[in-house]
């Protein structure tokens, strides 16, 4: 009770503060409460700096990640780092050594390779080297009208890549092709199956679950029996069948729409669930009874007035479903039965590390597992970040 | 008590149209698969050199009753999985389903559940500590092994237990008997060496299921534990562990309970993948082969079938369970 008199009155700043506390928007505080939480912030930079590698994949590459940018000198060689001196002496700019390869009775008459530390070769950046489009849509889709071929903004710039020979910073696999190149464009597929599932999953669980949650009754009753069902069938194996369907001639963009569309398929119910129970209860609220006494229609309140009420649950929800999705299609790539190549999806990737021949030899094929688990991780804790961040009451709560 | 039957009735009846509409779905799905059984069954004559004709074909479907009208066909496969318990022939093996099943099945959901009693061993306990602990360095390390069992895929983990040991110890520890066992006849030598090979896929089945087990079970915790009646409890003095055991974790029990048959569901799903991986002979392995190999439509709707009906089956036992056990439960459920 000492100092009561020269307690400090709230200053101007704090004051603004208290202020922009109290008029902030949804998105503002999320987005403040978001930043509190550390291990979510980083999780966020590695995610973007993921997201981005996989968009500009074709630029970061120094090969094309199929079978045309193989390395034929360099089969199975092991990841190569740029470095700037040895004991010929230093240089500025970073070097790799001349592998040369060679078989004899010796080597059982496998290639092998050594490094020729007296013939340097000099990364160089920005180079010319195989031609791409960062906007390359061609669809070989069953049917002539589906059929699409785009190419726009067509480049031959790649960030680096060596004045002779090649750098293969991850290494190369049996046929040459480099780990590196196919590691970032398989994030990109990924990426681009992840978005594709979720999406159908979302527009789909909206409509069922809108649909239910908004006029409950036995229109509910009969749409949530259908879900429960579709729920309890454990998803892979139904996964499995439907892949099952595609035949062998199918084009790799075709089986990377069906997958896609399978997973969203199979991955809606709990989406959809989620989007009922909320509906339930926000429809009883005053706001949607004035809205209909109003006269508007069911599809205008709900576009209206409900779905702005939880758009950041729905996000949040889909954050957290993307790293399932991902997971499902590299589970499915990875026995056989999802992507296959040309189309580089970390699930194919993976398909290369199942023998121990592999983790004697040549462990450098275990860096996509690596990239695999950092995505799945780094979405998990963004997702689940989003999730504190927009419950109101997760501040109370502590 | 007539209350509480009519309740397990009204359950009874609800899975039995649940299992009904799954049995749409699959029945569906299997009609979807180009060509149908009588093409498969006519095929091999085929590649005996003999010539078939669309008669043939005409004929043998009428023998399979494959010419009726969907929902015709359909209620056969249903009245016969339902009533007799039989799932027909396969197309391809051309042979009884439940024969090339039986064994197999029982085997695979064993391991299944066990994997289910495993990560609920280790999930509740661990979970509950991470609620209730305050030292902070061994709840980040439980946090981080709970999210990479969500990051680490099962079958990855399998493949790299399998790798290590291969290398390390020459042992594959694929498969689930030993050489000598496998054709052998079920007896105690056979039981220990199955045990003493079980645990592997066990814990790898369980895994991200004791991750998600874990992280269900230490939110509910943290949700409990400020909750006004613990506060009330420790006003009236329980302190410590019995505080502890009497209220939030008895309340948190109950959602854990009610989310068995969607861990069981969970555990299903990484079973093809993990089998494969294993070489598990048992249900999942013979899923890919019934589906990817040869387009065996009667056996993989077989399968998905039984592993749905084996789910719904622990979602009807953990309702009644909860029933008996929750008082809240009992009285929203009779009124």
């Amino acid at each position: 009770m000492k100092i009561l008199f020269w307690k400090k009155t709230p200053s101007k700043n704090q004051q603004q503060l208290k202020e922009a506390y109290f008029t902030a928007s949804q998105g503002q505080l999320i987005r403040s409460r978001f930043k509190k939480n550390r291990t979510a912030k980083i999780a966020a930079w590695v995610l973007t700096l993921m997201i981005l590698s996989g968009f500009f994949a074709d630029f970061l590459s120094p090969y094309s990640p199929n079978i045309a940018g193989r390395d034929k000198q360099y089969e199975n060689g092991p990841p190569q780092f740029p470095i700037f001196w040895d004991e010929n002496g230093f240089s500025a700019r970073p070097f790799l050594y001349t592998t040369e390869r060679y078989r004899s009775i010796e080597t059982n008459f496998r290639w092998v390779l050594t490094d020729n530390r007296d013939k340097r070769r000099y990364l160089e950046l920005w180079v010319d080297d195989w031609e791409y489009s960062y906007i390359d849509v061609s669809w070989d889709l069953p049917g002539k009208w589906f059929d699409v071929d785009i190419k726009m903004l067509t480049s031959t710039k790649h960030l680096f890549g060596m004045n002779e020979g090649g750098i293969h910073l991850f290494g190369t696999d049996k046929t040459g092709k480099d780990i590196y190149s196919r590691t970032l464009h398989a994030i990109y597929t990924s990426l681009a199956v992840g978005t594709l599932g979720v999406l159908i999953a979302f527009v789909l669980a909206l409509v069922i679950g809108g649909i239910s949650g908004y006029f409950g009754g036995w229109i509910d009753s009969v749409l949530q029996m259908f879900t429960d069902a579709i729920r309890t069938v454990p998803p892979i194996p139904l996964f499995m069948a439907f892949a099952a369907f595609m035949p062998d001639t199918w084009s790799s963009e075709t089986r990377f729409f069906f997958i896609a569309s399978i997973l969203g398929l199979v991955g809606w119910p709990t989406l959809a669930r989620r989007i009922r129970t909320h509906l339930l209860t926000e429809r009883s609220q005053e706001y949607v009874l004035a809205a209909e006494l109003c006269g508007a229609k069911p599809s205008h309140v709900i576009r209206r007035h409900l779905l702005p009420s939880f758009t950041s649950y729905i996000i949040v929800d889909l954050m957290i479903t993307f790293p399932y999705v991902v997971r499902s299609e590299t589970a499915l790539s990875f026995i056989g039965l999802g992507l296959t190549d040309p189309v580089n999806s970390l699930g194919a990737l993976m398909r290369n590390v199942s023998k121990a021949d592999v983790l004697l030899n040549y462990q450098w094929y275990f860096i996509p597992v690596i990239f695999f688990i950092a995505f799945v991780l780094a979405f998990v804790f963004v997702g689940d970040g989003l999730r504190d961040a927009a419950d109101p009451y997760s501040q109370t709560k502590k | 008590m007539l209350k509480f039957l009519k309740f397990t009735l009204t359950r009874a009846i609800l899975s039995l149209v649940t299992l009904l509409t799954v049995s749409i779905i699959v029945f569906s799905l299997m009609e979807m698969v180009p060509g149908n059984c009588a093409e498969r069954y006519l095929a091999f004559k085929n590649t005996a050199g003999q010539n078939i004709s669309f008669a043939d074909i005409a004929a043998e479907e009428r023998r399979l009753g494959l010419d009726k009208p969907f929902p015709v066909r359909w209620g056969t496969w249903v009245g016969n999985v339902f009533f007799k318990g039989d799932f027909g022939e396969s197309c391809i093996l051309r042979l009884s389903i439940n024969q090339l099943l039986s064994d197999k099945f029982w085997i695979s959901l064993g391991l299944c559940l066990a994997a289910l009693i495993f990560s609920y061993l280790i999930a509740i306990p661990v979970g509950i500590y991470s609620a209730t602990t305050t030292n902070a360095t061994s709840n980040n390390i439980i946090r981080f092994l709970s999210y990479l069992g969500l990051a680490l895929p099962n079958f990855l983990l399998a493949l790299i237990i399998m790798l290590f040991s291969t290398i390390y110890f020459g042992e594959s520890l694929t498969g689930l008997f030993s050489k000598e066992f496998r054709d052998a006849a079920w007896d105690i030598a056979k039981f220990q060496d199955f045990l003493s090979r079980a645990w592997l896929p066990i814990f790898v089945l369980g895994w991200s299921a004791t991750a998600f087990a874990m992280q269900t079970v230490r939110a509910l915790m943290l949700d409990e534990a400020s909750k006004l009646y613990v506060t009330a409890a420790s006003a009236r003095g329980i302190y410590g562990r019995k505080l502890l055991w009497r209220y939030p974790a008895r309340h948190s029990m109950a959602p854990v309970i009610n989310s068995l048959g969607f861990d069981l569901n969970r555990i299903f799903n990484e079973l093809p993948v993990v089998a494969l991986i294993l070489t598990l002979t048992e249900a999942g392995a013979l899923l890919i082969d019934a589906l990817a190999r040869s387009n065996d439509q009667q056996l993989a709707g077989a399968i998905i079938f039984l592993l749905t009906a084996s789910i719904v089956f622990v979602n009807f036992i953990t309702d009644v369970l909860l029933a008996l056990m929750d008082p809240r439960m009992r009285k929203g459920l009779m009124g």
